[in-house]
């Protein structure tokens, strides 16, 4: 019976946050004791923390030897994701040490597709802990409030995307995108004067345009986490 | 020194280069000094709305490359007295725009003009931006319908991140929100957005509304501005978005539905009744 089938999986849209390596002159040696020197003062931050390994400034040199490179880092109590910005050989190189060439990260050549603005300047730090935009948010752009609240006092577009750490509040139509507490705060929430959105995510957890149709009544809205489940009630109740 | 206003919208075919050309003859008819140049590189279409194709021997890549000078290059329009127009390449493309070349050229202009209009071509891609970087002023071209108006948005966007104003965090670009090919009588049928839903989005001033006019597409094949036009809709609706343009208030005109008499003797009379 398909009704008694559980799901094994579900797949949750996440922005992981990651380091990157970027390695500017190559000797194991050296460093692995900088590593150490590194890891040394800020021991809680760097303990299994993921880390991506940037060729970029050490492309031309075909002598990198990735099993070592990776023993390295997985000895500093790093754990070594991937590579990126390599050329081809050492692409095949690090794939067969078990290293993958991944391309995120902004400095990624593969990934430097003109699809996002940049953050517009008016962006600017208010009180510490938050974020104020006061100009409209047009469709393709993306405004990410790191480590803070995102205030938004103009509308946001079909194919703008809101990204905070904290909660989100627009004070206008929000059309776009709205992902609050994307690196996993499953309290943060999304207050909206007019709620059209596109997709509303809290943590990772999202409902997309046709689930929020029918509960969004045009007034002002809140979005938040219970139990795993995104919650659309009108603010003030 | 001159204010450079770039014509753009995304979008494709919404009348760029239709409203570029009104634009510029409508500045120079009202006494200023008027250069407009077509960005469209690879698809010259300004010169044919303007009438002066076979007049053409050097273009903007020419000026750019250093393999004419300016003045060899500006044609002389023959409608208007202080306006001159800087044809586009045919045989190049859009990479052949850099932008120390552009801003060479502009500086140039910038001294003996009062506007300088950009003709940008469709897309957001780097031809577009080219066009728009040096703007001052942002006349966003947009028609009644979905796809235009989010092209438009997304163009709105870039002008207040990609520009030289915005790169270095001046006065932003002055936008301005042009509506063409409107046509009240759909969107009292409830088939094209109206006015109020395209500004309720794109949320800018609003410049003009040229209805939805056989007296475009005749203009165009005639080489004559619209403008020029007077006895037309949409040669009127340019003429009012000028002046707004140069800071005059003007009410809109063709925006509601024209009610024919008899119609309206008889709504009179329903009324009356009621």
């Amino acid at each position: 019976m398909i009704a008694d089938r559980q799901a094994c999986f579900q797949l949750k849209a996440s922005f992981f946050p990651c380091t990157i390596l970027q390695i500017s002159h190559y000797d194991l040696n050296q460093l692995e004791q900088q590593l150490f020197a590194t890891i040394q003062r800020a021991p809680n931050f760097f303990l299994g923390s993921p880390v991506i390994i940037d060729l970029e400034k050490i492309k031309d040199l075909t002598t990198v030897d990735f099993s070592q490179l990776k023993k390295v880092l997985i000895n500093s109590s790093l754990v070594p994701m991937g590579i990126r910005n390599g050329s081809e050989k050492q692409h095949i190189a690090a794939v067969s040490a078990g290293l993958p060439v991944v391309t995120i990260g902004k400095n990624s050549k593969e990934t430097t597709q003109p699809t996002t603005e940049p953050e517009k300047q008016v962006a600017q730090p208010s009180t510490p802990g938050s974020k104020l935009v006061t100009t409209p948010i047009r469709s393709g752009m993306q405004i990410y409030a790191k480590d803070a609240d995102l205030i938004v006092l103009a509308p946001v577009s079909v194919g703008a995307e809101l990204l905070a750490d904290g909660h989100i509040h627009v004070y206008g139509p929000l059309r776009g995108r709205a992902l609050a507490g994307v690196r996993g705060n499953k309290d943060a929430r999304i207050f909206c004067q007019k709620l059209d959105a596109e997709l509303v995510s809290i943590a990772g957890y999202y409902l997309v345009k046709e689930e929020l149709q029918n509960d969004a009544d045009g007034g002002m809205m809140q979005i938040y986490l219970e139990n795993e489940e995104v919650k659309l009630t009108k603010c003030g109740r | 020194m001159a204010e450079v206003i770039v014509v753009t919208s995304g979008k494709g075919g919404v009348g760029k280069t239709t409203t570029s050309a009104s634009l510029a003859v409508g500045l120079s008819n009202r006494g200023y000094k008027t250069v407009v140049i077509d960005f469209d590189i690879g698809l010259r279409n300004l010169d044919l709305i303007m009438g002066c194709e076979r007049r053409v021997v050097y273009d903007f890549i020419n000026v750019i490359r250093g393999e004419a000078n300016l003045n060899q290059a500006l044609i002389r329009d023959k409608h208007a007295k202080e306006l001159y127009i800087l044809p586009a390449s045919q045989t190049r493309d859009k990479d052949a725009l850099t932008q120390e070349g552009v801003q060479k050229v502009l500086d140039e202009l910038q001294k003996t003009f009062d506007y300088i209009v950009c003709d940008s071509p469709a897309g957001i891609e780097h031809g577009a931006q080219m066009a728009m970087y040096f703007a001052d002023h942002a006349v966003v071209v947009t028609n009644p319908e979905v796809s235009s108006v989010r092209d438009s948005d997304r163009m709105l966007g870039l002008l207040s991140s990609k520009t030289k104003r915005a790169e270095e965090r001046r006065e932003p670009v002055k936008e301005h929100l042009l509506i063409t090919r409107y046509s009240p009588k759909r969107v009292t049928r409830g088939d094209m957005m109206s006015l109020e839903d395209v500004n309720e989005i794109l949320a800018i001033p609003l410049l003009g509304v040229i209805p939805e006019s056989q007296a475009v597409l005749r203009a165009s094949n005639a080489g004559d501005p619209v403008i020029l036009d007077e006895e037309s809709d949409a040669g009127q609706a340019y003429a009012d978005a000028i002046e707004r343009f140069l800071g005059e208030d003007k009410p809109f005109r063709f925006v509601s539905e024209k009610v024919h008499w008899i119609k309206r003797l008889f709504s009179i009379k329903e009324k009356e009744h009621a």
